[in-house]
Parts: C-alpha cells; sequence; structure tokens
C-alpha cells in the first residue's frame, strides 16, 4: 500500500499579526510550522503504516524553505518526500494548487490512498482536497476525524451536520482529515530528526511534472485578489474603565439597558 | 551521516520547545522552584530515546549518540536555559561529566561507558570542584592512591571530597578528578560503590531545579580500567581542553536566560497601559530596560554561534573565545534579567511571573564554569600575549582590517570598530609601558574591554557579511542598526574606560595626550544618531515580540 | 512575479499593502522580490496603474452567455425528518439582491428525495426558478452522485454565479465541481457584491488579520461558500411560487465508490447550539485557565446564554474544539454577545459581527475589539466577572 500525504508550510497563525496603523501584516519574526490539520493527517498516514506496512511518501508544494516541513515528516516516520517548486508555481490558488498537486501524485506513480488535512489554517478553504480528487479521478471524503485502511478498502469517520458517519470506500480514494479537539501533535526525537537527515527529498519544477502551463500559477488560477484592506471599524462604542467592581456595576447597568435582565 | 544541517538543528528545537510547551508548565517550575526539588521524570522524558533524548547528542555516533556539532548543542543549551536554567544545569552535567571520556578516553573507554550513557539514559555528573579548589584546581586535595596485586596497579582507591556537583545526588554516573601517584586523573565512579556517598542537596539562591551536592570518598575502589585514557597526569590537559566550548555552553545559558527575561518584560509593556499607552511605545522604558540588552543579545549570538563554528573546525582549544563569550553573554544576561524585573515594577518582584525566578537563576552562569573575574584574568592573559608577541600590533592590524569593511558596508558601525581597537591597542601600550598590569584591577578590566570590542567585533563582520545568524529573529537591517549601536558603545566604553583606568593607575600621563592618543572625541563623534538608532530597534523589538 | 510599469512615481503605497513583504523601493522605483506571489493585493494600490500581473494567455471564454444567480439549497436532515437548511434561505435572500442588480434570474437548485413540501418555502425568498432533481437515489449525499447532478445543470444553463452553504456538503460538493468547471471558488466569504459585472466575494485573507475582495472575471459561473448567519434571511415574496423545473439526471456508477455505513446524529445538545443562541458569552486567552471558563459558565447560565471561545483559547485547551467562535469554528449572530479577554483578530470579529449587541471585556485599552464593540469595559475580566455574577445574585 502506498499512502501519498500533502502538507504544507504555514506560518503560525497564532502568532500573525496586523499593523493597527497601516493593517498590513507583520511578518518578521513569525515563526512557520507544518499546517497542523496535515501534521494530523501524516500521524494517521503513518499509523496505518505502522499497521500494515504502507509506504508513506509526503507531497508539498512551496518554496525551499518548505524542505523544513517535508524533513519533519520524514522524521516522524515518512519514506520519501517531494517537494514542487518553481516560479511556474507561483500566484496559483487553489485550482492551481490542486492541479499541480495533482499532477505531482500521477508522476509518483502508484498509489492507493492520499491524505490530506481539511485545510490550511493560512487559507482555511478547505478546497485543495477535493479540487485534487477531481483531478485524480478519484472519489473523496473529506473532514474526517479517524481512518483505518485494509487491503482494497478504507473505513472513516466523517463529520455530517449535527453528528458523524461511517463510510468504506474502494481504494484509490482521496480523504481529507480533521483533527479531534484534544489532539496533540508529535515532535520528533532528536534522533529521528538526526536521521531524517539520510531520506530523501526530491525537488521537482513544473516541467518535472508534465503540467500544462496555462493551468499553472497565475494562469491557472481563476481568482483575483480585486484588493485587501483592513476590515471596516464599526461605530466605536462606549468604553468605560474603572476598578472591577465599578466595571462589574456598569455591566449590570448594560444587561439592564438592552433588556437580556428585567 | 552528515552533519545536522540548520533545518535537522531546528527540528530538534521545535521538539524541545513543544515538548516543553505541553510538559513543563511555568505552575510546575515554580512548585519545584520553590520545594527546591529536581524533576526527575521530567529529566527521564528529556532522555527518552522515544520522546527527545537529548543526551545522544553528545555521544559519538558510533556509540549510538548522535555525534552533535557544537553549533547544535549551544542552541540546545540557549533553548534548554529558556525553559529553566536548572533543567538545562541538569542535562548540561551530562555533557560536561562525559567531557573527560571524550577527551582523554580511549576507544574502549568510550565504547563502553558511552554505549552506558546512551543506551540506559545514565545521568552523569561531573566532580571537579572542592572546597579550596574551584577554577584553581591546583589545589585539588582528593587522592587516588594505587592498589598493587601482584606487582601490577590493578585498581585506586579515592578518598576525598567535593563540593557543589551539579546532579551530584542523582547522577548514576560520576567522572571524578582525583590526584594520582602520576598527577591529576580523571576516573569514573559509578553510584553505588562501596565508600562512596553523596551530601544533602544545597538549599541554593536560584537553579533550585537542579540538583547539587557534595560528594564523599572514604577508600572508594575503582578498577584501573576506570582511569580516564589509562594513564596519570592528563587530568588538567584534559580538563583545560574543553573550557573553550564548555565555556561556550554556559554562555548560551546567558543567552537564553536573559532573552526569556527580556520577552516576558516586554510582553508584559506591549498589554501595560501607562499614562494612555502601553509601555513598549515608551521612549524611555524601552531605552533604559528592553532595547540595549536586546542588542548585547544578538552581539551574543553572533560571536557564540561564529566561536562555535570555529571550535567544529578546530574541534578543541580557543579557551580565551570561549571565555569572551561566556563573560560576555552571562554578565549580559544577568544584567537584563535584573531589568526585566524593573520592567515589570511590582509585578515583576512577585512569584507571578518568570522573570523573577530566572534573574535567582542566571546569576550562575557568572559564576559556574570559571567566574567572570577568573574569566576577565584569562582572557586578559590571552590576549596580552597576542599584544606583546605583535609588538603592540595585535588591535591595530584589526583596526585595519574594519576600516577597509567600513570602506565597502558603511552602515555596521565598522568604523566605531577600528576606531575602539586603535584606543584598545593605545590602552594596552601604555599600561605595557608604565607595567599598570601590576594591578590585579585593572587587568580584570582589560579582560572586560577586550571582550566588549572583540564581540562588537564579530557582530559588526557578520554584519558587513549580511550573515544572519541562525536563531535570530530579526532582519539583516535591523541587524545591522543593532551592530552600528553596539560597536559606537563599545568603542566608547572601551576609550573612556581605558582612560579612567590608566590615569587612574598612573599619574605621570597627560591627560589630553591620552585622550587625543585613544582619540575620545573621534569616537564620540560618531554617537550622532545613536538615539535614533536605538528607537529603530526599539519599534522592532515591538512588532517581532508583540503577543 | 508582479509586472511594474516603467511610470512608477516611488510612491511606495505598494509595498505598505504587500502581504509579503515583497515590494521595497529602489532609487525611488518599486522593485519586487522573490517573496512576491503574485496575489495581486498591490496592484489597486497604485495611483499611476503601474502594477500589473503577467496578462492571460489563453483564450477568453465567452462569457455572455453566462446568466443567473444560483443558490444550492441543502435539504438538511437529523435523522428523522427533512428540512430546508436556514443558510440556503440566507443565501436566496443575498442571490436576490445580487439578481436584480444584474437583473437576471434568480434560481435554487434542491437535490434529493421528496423535496416538493419545501418550494413553497424556498418560493418566498424571491426565488424566480428551482431547478429540481428529486429521486430516492438521493437520499443520501453522495460527492459523484451530486457533483455530477449539479455539473450537468451548470454545464447545461449556464448560471453567473452558484452559491453554496458552507456546510460539510457544500464545502465538498463546490471545491469537487470547481475543479471540474475551472472556474475559481471562494470560501467562507463574508460579503458578496457586484461591481463592474463580476462577483465580489469578500473574505480574510493572509492568515485571517485583513480582509480581501475575490473576483474572477475571466470565469463563469463565478462561485462561493457562504456560511450560515452571515446573510439576512429576507421574505421578499410572499406567497409567490416559483416555477418549478424538474430534471432527471441517473447517478454514476462512481457513487458507489463510498458506501454510508451508518449515520449517527449526536444527542441534542443539552442546552443551546452556539448559532442558536440569543446570549453568547466567550472567553480568549485573557481568560487565563478553567477556572475563567468556570466564571463564564457561570455567567452563562444566570443570563440563559451559551458559552463560547476563541481560536487562541481552544488552543490553550479550555474549551471543546466545537464551540470556537469566528472565521473557522462557528459564525454567531446573537441579540447579546459578550467576548471576555479576547483581542478582537480579524478572524474572530468575522464570526460575530453579526450580533445585535457586542461588549467587550479586555485588560489592553488598545485591543481590537473595542474597534466592533458598542460597549467596552477595560479591566481584567477574570476580576470583574465574579463581581458581575454576585451582583446579580444578590439582586435575586
Amino acid at each position: 500500500m502506498h499512502i501519498i500525504v500533502c502538507i504544507k508550510q504555514v506560518p503560525d497563525s497564532t502568532q500573525v499579526k496586523v499593523d493597527p496603523k497601516t493593517g498590513t501584516l507583520i511578518r518578521a519574526g513569525v515563526p512557520s510550522i507544518l499546517n497542523p490539520y496535515d501534521h494530523y493527517a501524516l500521524e494517521k498516514a503513518l499509523a496505518i503504516k505502522a499497521k500494515t506496512g504502507a509506504k508513506v511518501t509526503v507531497l508539498s508544494m512551496g518554496p525551499q524553505q518548505a524542505t523544513a516541513v517535508l524533513r519533519l515528516a520524514l522524521a516522524l516516520g515518512a519514506d520519501e518526500g517531494v517537494l514542487l517548486s518553481a516560479r511556474a508555481f507561483a500566484g496559483s490558488d487553489t485550482w492551481a494548487t490542486a492541479y499541480a498537486l495533482a499532477m505531482a501524485v500521477k508522476k509518483i506513480g502508484s498509489f492507493d490512498l492520499v491524505l490530506c488535512g481539511q485545510m490550511a489554517i493560512d487559507g482555511d478553504t478547505a478546497q485543495t482536497g477535493p479540487e485534487m480528487a477531481y483531478h485524480l479521478n478519484i472519489p473523496q471524503i473529506t473532514f474526517c476525524e479517524s481512518i483505518d485502511a485494509n487491503g482494497n478498502t478504507v473505513v472513516v469517520k466523517k463529520l455530517i451536520e449535527g453528528g458523524h458517519q461511517i463510510l468504506q470506500a474502494d481504494l484509490p480514494v482521496l480523504v481529507t482529515m480533521t483533527m479531534p479537539a484534544d489532539y496533540v501533535a508529535k515532535y520528533p526525537s532528536f534522533m529521528a530528526a538526526h536521521k531524517a537527515q539520510d531520506k530523501q527529498v526530491l525537488t521537482w519544477t513544473d516541467a518535472d511534472i508534465g503540467a500544462d502551463p496555462h493551468k499553472l500559477g497565475l494562469e491557472g488560477s481563476p481568482t483575483r485578489v480585486d484588493r485587501i484592506f483592513p476590515p471596516p471599524a464599526r461605530a466605536k462604542g462606549e468604553i468605560f474603565s474603572g476598578s472591577a467592581v465599578e466595571l462589574a456595576s456598569k455591566f449590570v447597568e448594560i444587561l439592564k439597558k438592552e433588556r437580556v435582565v428585567k | 551521516m552528515a552533519k545536522n544541517d540548520l533545518t535537522t538543528r531546528n527540528l530538534m528545537l521545535d521538539s524541545l520547545k513543544q515538548y516543553a510547551k505541553n510538559r513543563i508548565s511555568f505552575n510546575l517550575l515554580r512548585e519545584h522552584d520553590a520545594k527546591n526539588e529536581i524533576p526527575l521524570d521530567i529529566l527521564k522524558e528529556m532522555y527518552d530515546h522515544d520522546i527527545l533524548g537529548v543526551h545522544l547528542l553528545l555521544i559519538p555516533e558510533e556509540y549510538g549518540g548522535l555525534g552533535g556539532q557544537t553549533t547544535e548543542i549551544y542552541r540546545v543549551c540557549e533553548q534548554l536555559a529558556r525553559i529553566d536554567l536548572g533543567i538545562a544545569t541538569g542535562v548540561f552535567a551530562t555533557f560536561l561529566g562525559s567531557d573527560p571520556l571524550n577527551v582523554g578516553g580511549t576507544p574502549e573507554q568510550k565504547a563502553k561507558w558511552f554505549k552506558k550513557i546512551a543506551q540506559e539514559n545514565k545521568l552523569v555528573a561531573y566532580g571537579a570542584t572542592e572546597a579550596d579548589a574551584g577554577s584553581d584546581l591546583v589545589s585539588l586535595r582528593t587522592r587516588a592512591e594505587h592498589v598493587v596485586q601482584n606487582g601490577q596497579v590493578v585498581g585506586y582507591k579515592i578518598t576525598g571530597s567535593k563540593m557543589w556537583i551539579s546532579n551530584g545526588g542523582v547522577a548514576d554516573i560520576y567522572t571524578v578528578l582525583a590526584l594520582a601517584p602520576g598527577g591529576p586523573s580523571w576516573f569514573i565512579v559509578e553510584k553505588g560503590t562501596p565508600g562512596f556517598t553523596q551530601d544533602v542537596h544545597e538549599d541554593k539562591h536560584g537553579i533550585r531545579l537542579s540538583n547539587t551536592a557534595g560528594l564523599a570518598f572514604d577508600e572508594v575502589y575503582v578498577p584501573a580500567e576506570n582511569l580516564i585514557g589509562l594513564k596519570e597526569g592528563q587530568g588538567f590537559l584534559q580538563a583545560q581542553a574543553v573550557f573553550g566550548y564548555t565555556r561556550l555552553m554556559v554562555a548560551a545559558f546567558g543567552l537564553g536566560g536573559g532573552e526569556e527575561a527580556v520577552e516576558t518584560a516586554l510582553e508584559y509593556a506591549g498589554q501595560r497601559i501607562q499614562a494612555g499607552g502601553p509601555l513598549s511605545q515608551k521612549q524611555g522604558f524601552m531605552l533604559k530596560l528592553i532595547t540595549p540588552h536586546y542588542i548585547r543579545f544578538e552581539a551574543a549570538r553572533a560571536y557564540i554561534d561564529w566561536t562555535a563554528k570555529q571550535l567544529e573546525v578546530n574541534n578543541h582549544g580557543l579557551a580565551t573565545e570561549g571565555a569572551i563569550a561566556k563573560l560576555y553573554a552571562t554578565e549580559s544576561g544577568n544584567k537584563a534579567a535584573e531589568d526585566a524585573i524593573q520592567a515589570m515594577g511590582g509585578f515583576g518582584y512577585t512569584k507571578e511571573f518568570a522573570v523573577e525566578k530566572i534573574k535567582r537563576d542566571v546569576k550562575i552562569t557568572c559564576i559556574y564554569e570559571g567566574t567572570s573575574e577568573v574569566l576577565e584574568m584569562t582572557i586578559f592573559r590571552g590576549r596580552w600575549q597576542e599584544h606583546l608577541k605583535s609588538r603592540g600590533q595585535y588591535y591595530l592590524n584589526q583596526a585595519a582590517e574594519f576600516d577597509a569593511l567600513h570602506a565597502q558596508n558603511p552602515d555596521v558601525g565598522a568604523d566605531s570598530v577600528a576606531l575602539g581597537f586603535r584606543a584598545l591597542a593605545r590602552v594596552l601600550e601604555d599600561c605595557r609601558a608604565n607595567k599598570l598590569t601590576r594591578h590585579q584591577y585593572v587587568t580584570f578590566m582589560l579582560g572586560d574591554l577586550i571582550s566588549e570590542m572583540e564581540v562588537a567585533a564579530v557582530f559588526t563582520r557578520q554584519c558587513a557579511n549580511k550573515i544572519i545568524t541562525e536563531g535570530s529573529r530579526f532582519d539583516l537591517n535591523s541587524l545591522c542598526t543593532m551592530a552600528r549601536v553596539n560597536a559606537r558603545q563599545s568603542a566608547f566604553k572601551t576609550a573612556s574606560e581605558g582612560l579612567r583606568l590608566i590615569l587612574g593607575t598612573c599619574p605621570a600621563i597627560n591627560t589630553a595626550d591620552l585622550s587625543q592618543a585613544v582619540n575620545l572625541v573621534g569616537i564620540e563623534e560618531k554617537m550622532r544618531g545613536l538615539i535614533d538608532d536605538m528607537d529603530t530597534v526599539s519599534a522592532k523589538l515591538r512588532e517581532i515580540f508583540k503577543k | 512575479m508582479i509586472q511594474i510599469a516603467q511610470n512608477c512615481v516611488g510612491c511606495g503605497k505598494c509595498t505598505t499593502v504587500c502581504p509579503f513583504g515583497a515590494l521595497s523601493l529602489v532609487n525611488r522605483k518599486a522593485v519586487a522580490s522573490n517573496a512576491c506571489t503574485m496575489c495581486g493585493a498591490c496592484v489597486s494600490q497604485c495611483p499611476v496603474g503601474a502594477l500589473s500581473l503577467p496578462a492571460s494567455t489563453a483564450a477568453k471564454k465567452d462569457l455572455s452567455s453566462y446568466k443567473g444567480v444560483w443558490v444550492f439549497v441543502e435539504i438538511g436532515t437529523d435523522g428523522q425528518t427533512q428540512h430546508v437548511r436556514s443558510v440556503g434561505c440566507e443565501l436566496l435572500s443575498k442571490g436576490r439582491e445580487l439578481a436584480n442588480q444584474v437583473g437576471e434570474e434568480l434560481c435554487a437548485v434542491v437535490i434529493g428525495s421528496n423535496v416538493s413540501p419545501f418550494f413553497a418555502e424556498i418560493s418566498q425568498y424571491g426565488t424566480d426558478k428551482i431547478y429540481v432533481i428529486d429521486s430516492p437515489a438521493y437520499a443520501q449525499y453522495n460527492t459523484a452522485a451530486y457533483a455530477n447532478a449539479l455539473g450537468t445543470l451548470i454545464k447545461k444553463y449556464n448560471p453567473s454565479v452558484v452559491l453554496f452553504p458552507s456546510t460539510f456538503v457544500g464545502r465538498d460538493l463546490s471545491p469537487r465541481l470547481a475543479a471540474e468547471l475551472f472556474v475559481g471558488l471562494t470560501a467562507d466569504c463574508t460579503g458578496l457584491a457586484i461591481k463592474d459585472g463580476n462577483l465580489i466575494q469578500t473574505r480574510p485573507a493572509f492568515g485571517g488579520n485583513i480582509m480581501a475582495d475575490i473576483k474572477c472575471p475571466d470565469y463563469r459561473p463565478q462561485m462561493a461558500t457562504v456560511r450560515p448567519n452571515v446573510f439576512k434571511k429576507v421574505v421578499s415574496a410572499p406567497g409567490k411560487m416559483a416555477q418549478v423545473v424538474t430534471e432527471m439526471i441517473a447517478v454514476p456508477v462512481d457513487a458507489a465508490k463510498v458506501r454510508v455505513i451508518s449515520t449517527q446524529f449526536d444527542p441534542p445538545a443539552t442546552g443551546k447550539k452556539l448559532d442558536e443562541s440569543e446570549v453568547v458569552i466567550a472567553g480568549g486567552r485573557g481568560m487565563k485557565n478553567k477556572a475563567g471558563f468556570d466564571l463564564l459558565e457561570n455567567l452563562a447560565a444566570k443570563l440563559g446564554g451559551t458559552v463560547g471561545a476563541s481560536r487562541a483559547a481552544i488552543d490553550l485547551g479550555l474549551k471543546e474544539k466545537d464551540k470556537q467562535i469566528g472565521q473557522s469554528g462557528v459564525t454567531i449572530a446573537a441579540k447579546f454577545y459578550v467576548a471576555c479577554g479576547i483581542s478582537g483578530a480579524v478572524q474572530h470579529v468575522c464570526g460575530i459581527e453579526h450580533s445585535d449587541v457586542i461588549v467587550g471585556i479586555n485588560k489592553d485599552a488598545n485591543a481590537p475589539i473595542f474597534n466592533v464593540c458598542k460597549y467596552g469595559l477595560v479591566g481584567d475580566a477574570t476580576q470583574i466577572l465574579p463581581r458581575i455574577i454576585s451582583q446579580l445574585e444578590t439582586k435575586k
């Protein structure tokens, strides 16, 4: 069995800040991390590997620095890494990203399962996985909390509105994972980090994956940013300060005024 | 297997950070600090191969370790110090304790003991210090006497005592320095050896999560094969050989502890509203209590990293550089922690915030592995020789190098470094001509000025070469601004302090001539724009550490 | 890389808006570095029009034949009975507005089994037409079946806009279709408008702290997903009945590759759901610990409200993940919302801005939450809340 896990390097969004005056992003010193959903998907793939002896390949698209997340994945137990990196990919929206990743998956060759995080925390779109599944012409199951693979099928627990479903699917299939609330990501030991250096990370360009240039980067991206702007401020409300007791009384006043309590 | 690359180092550091985030809460630290107790379960987890396995860094690959290079070891030390200096000391003691083995052990000894440490996750302690023998190991009292059988030395009986040994009460393996008939020698003593006892854990000012205890040896028998290197009299050499390296690790402790304190204070200052705005927006607050410290941290980082890279090429040695790194970084860290309390006012003085503990902890870095005063003396001696050997040209040559750097890159303060080096050369030369180094105080202070200038020089040179030291969160522009500020201040300190020392010890010298000779006015002239530069750094600090 | 024309005047406006810091001024001209991702954020900022993205070399589609605003109206179920998901009605209301602007039809697409009872409800939001695929084969959502059905309809009728609910179904279906149709898709829009014939889709971007307007000028249909509670339901045509167009589309064989083994609905949660509560009390990092959240529970109980949390608090493990309020959690539209110890990052504000009254309690007087709240209390919520609770208790 061969599992391909798609991963992305993202800024640690809990630390992304905006300059209150100019409304632009503050980029300096924001560390990059492995997208947590992808981290979870990877751990699930490795769990299947532990059980079935599957081979796990990790695939990412991004600048050379993204090698860091591939290396993390290798240290955690993935077998091989592939980085898609070229100027031709710049400006890709989810459509073009999914197309390029799918072309890379096809080049990797035989696979049984593609696992993705549900979404990247720097985009929150949850689109790339399903779009890839279309390009690979395989079924997709999205928003899964758990996955188990055996032989020719996978069984997943998928979230639905107000509950969940247990689904079974034939391989090959693409599954996107969402992590449970109590998920704590695993990190490699020092020795595992050390040994991951000897595992292979291939870097492929647009030419390597035989992609149609009209479907890559900006050209292959239907969406355009029209403008960016800081969020509109509401009319500034009344601001109160004082001791805790004074503010508590003020709050109770507000409750009455807004008829929350009588 | 290849040496670890930057990505691998960062992976290790991320794992360490994540482990600390999930497992070592501030409350846990606070409780153990209050109870004066080592968190042994945490140390054991950090040694667990599947969790972190930090100790494997110091063990060569052929013995089941990962043969960490100086760079990753110092960076791990810095990160450990940011977590807790007591825990850091516990880990470091194992590093330090196995160093005599690393330097002097025979292949068989290394195989036996390193494998044991690697596989069984043994804690190691380094037993050198005695009541009368600290940095000055010559007064060593612990003896190792021959045990002879059939005319052969089959073992040793060790008698004596050690004090203030990190991991003293909890280690499994001890490397112990004792005076053998052939001279000072290192011995491996295992816990539980008859006659070997450990004293109770010290009640210390700081690093209370580190176990510190005295050791007592009453005719403790160790087989001859436990003599490191199987040759007597190598002990001092083996101890000296690693000073450059071990002191670099403590330098990283000072840096890490200081950074943690200042960043805690800065985070607080971003939220503390005073007179209509956060404290971090107040110029006086930043320029007095925060910004200068962070500039020194970046200088220290550049210097430590540069020294580490040199050590990786030269393996051992660089005793003067190690001493400079430690003196500069630990004194900077210590002063910064002090100011971090000040920056947080009453809050900083309570145990609700980490800075109070950091302040107590970081003080040890100015003491162990050579006190600041011993280091000043070491640095002075090392460079005094160079000054004499080169007939006063040592720093003048470097000044010329920095003049050239300034011509290429005028934004990194290389002009100030050149001025500072010339002043330093002049001060050293006056000290020689007037025999001023007969004053011990002068030699201490010269050691300090030398370290000040050499660190400034390395920081400036790294910036001129567009090198962003790994681990720094700043962009090159900000680092250049910092290097500029740092070079000016170091040059000024060197010239003015040098004047003070010479005039204070040598009444014959003409004040005006001397101040012209060290070019005090020229150095003062460079101060233009200094406060603007510092404000720029403050703004960057606010941006980077805003929560 | 972004193209910079010679007429650049070096004003530097673009350098401050670049989300990736890729633009800088060199010799009073803008220069782009390798960090440029060609996101296009700078293009509209240039006062002299010197910035542009490389022109597409692909043949332009003729877009004039694409007409009509479509809404995929999801039929939900709680395991017993079916109902129209409310977000569908919200989208129809917004869709009516957009359709009016361009003078086109508003159409609903309903796929399912036994869905005719819902046509009247769907019609009252001003729906002109309902495309229906009604067969037992569509009783359960299946990606391949639904994507084939909706894709067939889109290709047959060429709508200009297709809106999807940002539900598990909508977010599964829409990207699959977008990939097949080679069109753009914008997730979780917080605003939709028509400008120069293009659908302007507003959403937080680049990590969620800044807003972006997205458009797809060269591709049709324009597709977007929208979360529940973002738009208001407006019954604009009470009693009106839309024209119903029934289509028969067979389920493709591929659909059988994914099989439902079992479906389980959570027991009705104790207390109300966040997005249905009139009073919501939420906590952030500033509540510090579980004890802080106990205070929130206590206050919520007194006010008949529900407790939620910011992403930061969820990350700290102070609250279950399904109680996260914000762009990547639940969007609420409460009558009375209190944010305690929440700074108010854009990603959070997006999830609360449709609430009537917002009260912010935060130590930091500069916290962005104070820019959106009707009442702001500058102080430590962990200190103020116990006093509010005791004051409410003594009242009784």
